[in-house]
């Protein structure tokens, strides 16, 4: 089943409209970009309200797709310290790649490098034809490509296509977080984890209005402002 | 560690401001170089100066400028992909499209300018036959350079402006500013050659339309600017955020003495206020003509680096 936010909430209020065939071609008509019908779609949640910033995430994303030290394909930051019941509380926001429905960094690349796997919703990069021309990494409205200091090619989070994905296991920094913090899964599947999850709590994705459509979504900290 | 040419928002560093400095002045003296032929020197165009220095500069920039580019590639040495695989929503990809377009009809149009003398110096029959037919469409090649040349003018604006994750960048006024300046550094390089390499007259034909170029263009860039900016702060936002850090600060400094100074009040009070003998004069000509390219220089470092500063 294909989601766009707005579309899944109405799918998950009624079973009959989630399985009916008709609304599933119509939105697709109506928004072709972030609908991918019958197939995976790939996206991540990263709540907030649990993240404790400990970066035992960091660690296993480098070893498991073997991204050297000065780069990194993920990063936890701080998003302010709050006092709660005479305690202080901090906050952090994720950043990686977004995997953007509509990607800007895909629709830059001049070799056809940069793509979107049309399978699974991921992002990813054909590093044998990256010239390298860093136009991807400008592109990016979330600043999260790098050229990979070995390949010399564009390089970012690919949800652990190539390694943990491919072996049947959840990507390395979603297995490791002691708190639960981050969910992997399908979003076009109502009974998957993450489509629970995304139904069951306030979210936001950032920088929306720039028409990119990312699939990280956030569950916003308890505390201040969301900077999306 | 943020300085002004280091900072973590950065991606694109100076190599991309010469070559968009070069790719302006191939652009801005086909321009010129066409409207001179069409409209000045309606007989013996390749005997001009202005002309001669067009045929030679004109494609060494354009291979210069890609020289760099591929130097600035993490993988340089891939750089023929970029010739094999296209995006058509690329524009960088575009341009590469272009690139092999404009230089193709480039040497068409310039063996066109030279048919004359390229048969009298190769004495072979289907030389001179080749050469006539290429000159036969010496009109058609003119029309189609000056377009191109148009199209490779608001290129590098394209580029940048396709970047919506840089506010300033992202500014639908960035291809016709860049085309401006392009002309502005292409006038400026064509009093340069045409006095120093080929000791024209200060009053040829040639230079005197040149010269009458400049003011209005530089009237115009100054509006540019200005849209450009004014429409940014009234974006509010980022755009807004962006606008105001790009005028502040060491950035803020360059462009104020740098674009603002040197580009654009300089040369205006200067016609304001030099006798007609100082303004005919080849050492202030030559003066003026190398500020006018550096400013040119500071514009493209100024939006590049600036423009890179603020994330929408
Ligand atoms: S977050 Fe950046 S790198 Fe990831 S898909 Fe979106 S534009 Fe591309
Ligand atoms: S750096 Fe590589 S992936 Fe990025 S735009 Fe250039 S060729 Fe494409
Ligand atoms: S999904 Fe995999 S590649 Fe992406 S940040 Fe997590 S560990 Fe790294």
């Amino acid at each position: 089943m294909g989601v766009s936010r707005r579309g899944f909430i109405m799918g998950i209020g009624g079973a009959a409209l989630a399985a009916n065939p008709i609304n599933r071609i119509l939105a697709e008509v109506i928004n072709p970009q972030t609908l991918v019908i019958g197939n995976i779609r790939y996206g991540m949640v990263h709540d907030e309200t649990k993240c404790i910033c400990c970066r035992a995430c960091i660690l296993p994303c480098h070893r498991e797709n073997k991204v050297p030290a000065e780069v990194t394909r993920l990063d936890s930051l701080d998003n302010g310290t709050y006092r709660e019941l005479n305690k202080n509380s901090r906050q952090f926001v994720r950043k990686s790649c977004q995997h953007c429905d509509n990607p800007p960094c895909v629709a830059v690349c001049p070799t056809g490098a940069s793509y979107k796997d049309p399978k699974t919703g991921i992002v990813d990069v054909h590093h044998d034809r990256c010239v390298g021309c860093r136009y991807c990494l400008a592109a990016c409205p979330y600043h999260v490509r790098f050229i990979h200091p070995l390949s010399k090619t564009a390089d970012k989070c690919n949800f652990c296509r190539d390694t943990n994905l491919a072996a049947g296991k959840p990507p390395a920094c979603v297995a490791i977080c002691p708190v639960k913090a981050l969910t992997f899964g399908n979003l076009d599947d109502p009974d998957s984890d993450i489509a629970k999850l995304i139904a069951s709590k306030t979210v936001y994705r950032n920088k929306l209005y720039l028409g990119t459509s990312p699939k990280l979504y956030h569950i916003a900290g308890k505390f201040g402002e969301i900077r999306g | 560690m943020n300085t002004a040419f280091h900072f973590d928002t950065l991606v694109w560093d100076w190599p991309i401001a010469v070559y968009l400095l070069l790719i302006g002045i191939s652009s801005g003296m086909v321009i010129i170089a066409v409207l001179l032929k069409r409209y000045i020197l309606v007989v013996n165009a390749a005997d001009d100066g202005v002309i001669k220095a067009t045929t030679i500069i004109a494609p060494l920039t354009v291979i210069l400028g890609l020289v760099i580019l591929i130097f600035h590639l993490a993988r340089s040495w891939t750089f023929w992909y970029l010739m094999v695989f296209y995006n058509p929503h690329s524009i960088m990809s575009l341009g590469v499209m272009l690139f092999q377009i404009y230089m193709a009809v480039l040497i068409l149009w310039i063996i066109a300018i030279y048919q004359a003398k390229i048969s009298d110096i190769i004495n072979l029959a289907w030389v001179s036959r080749l050469v006539r037919l290429i000159a036969k469409g010496e009109r058609g090649l003119d029309i189609i350079m000056i377009f191109l040349a148009v199209l490779l003018g608001v290129y590098t604006g394209f580029l940048l402006l396709a970047l919506k994750s840089y506010p300033l960048l992202n500014n639908p006024v960035l291809p016709l500013l860049f085309l401006a300046s392009g002309l502005t550094s292409a006038v400026a390089m064509a009093i340069l050659c045409g006095l120093m390499f080929y000791k024209q007259s200060v009053h040829s034909p040639s230079l005197a339309f040149i010269h009458k170029l400049e003011l209005p263009l530089i009237i115009m860039e100054f509006g540019l600017l200005a849209v450009f900016f004014i429409g940014l702060i009234f974006g509010g936002g980022q755009k807004e955020v962006a606008a105001t850090t790009a005028l502040r600060g060491f950035w803020g400094a360059v462009f104020w003495l740098g674009v603002m100074g040197l580009g654009i009040l300089l040369p205006i009070a200067l016609k304001l206020l030099c006798s007609e003998r100082t303004k005919f004069n080849k050492a202030y000509l030559v003066t003026m003509s190398a500020i006018g390219l550096c400013s040119v220089f500071i514009l493209r470092m100024f939006i590049l680096y600036a423009g890179q500063m603020v994330m929408a």
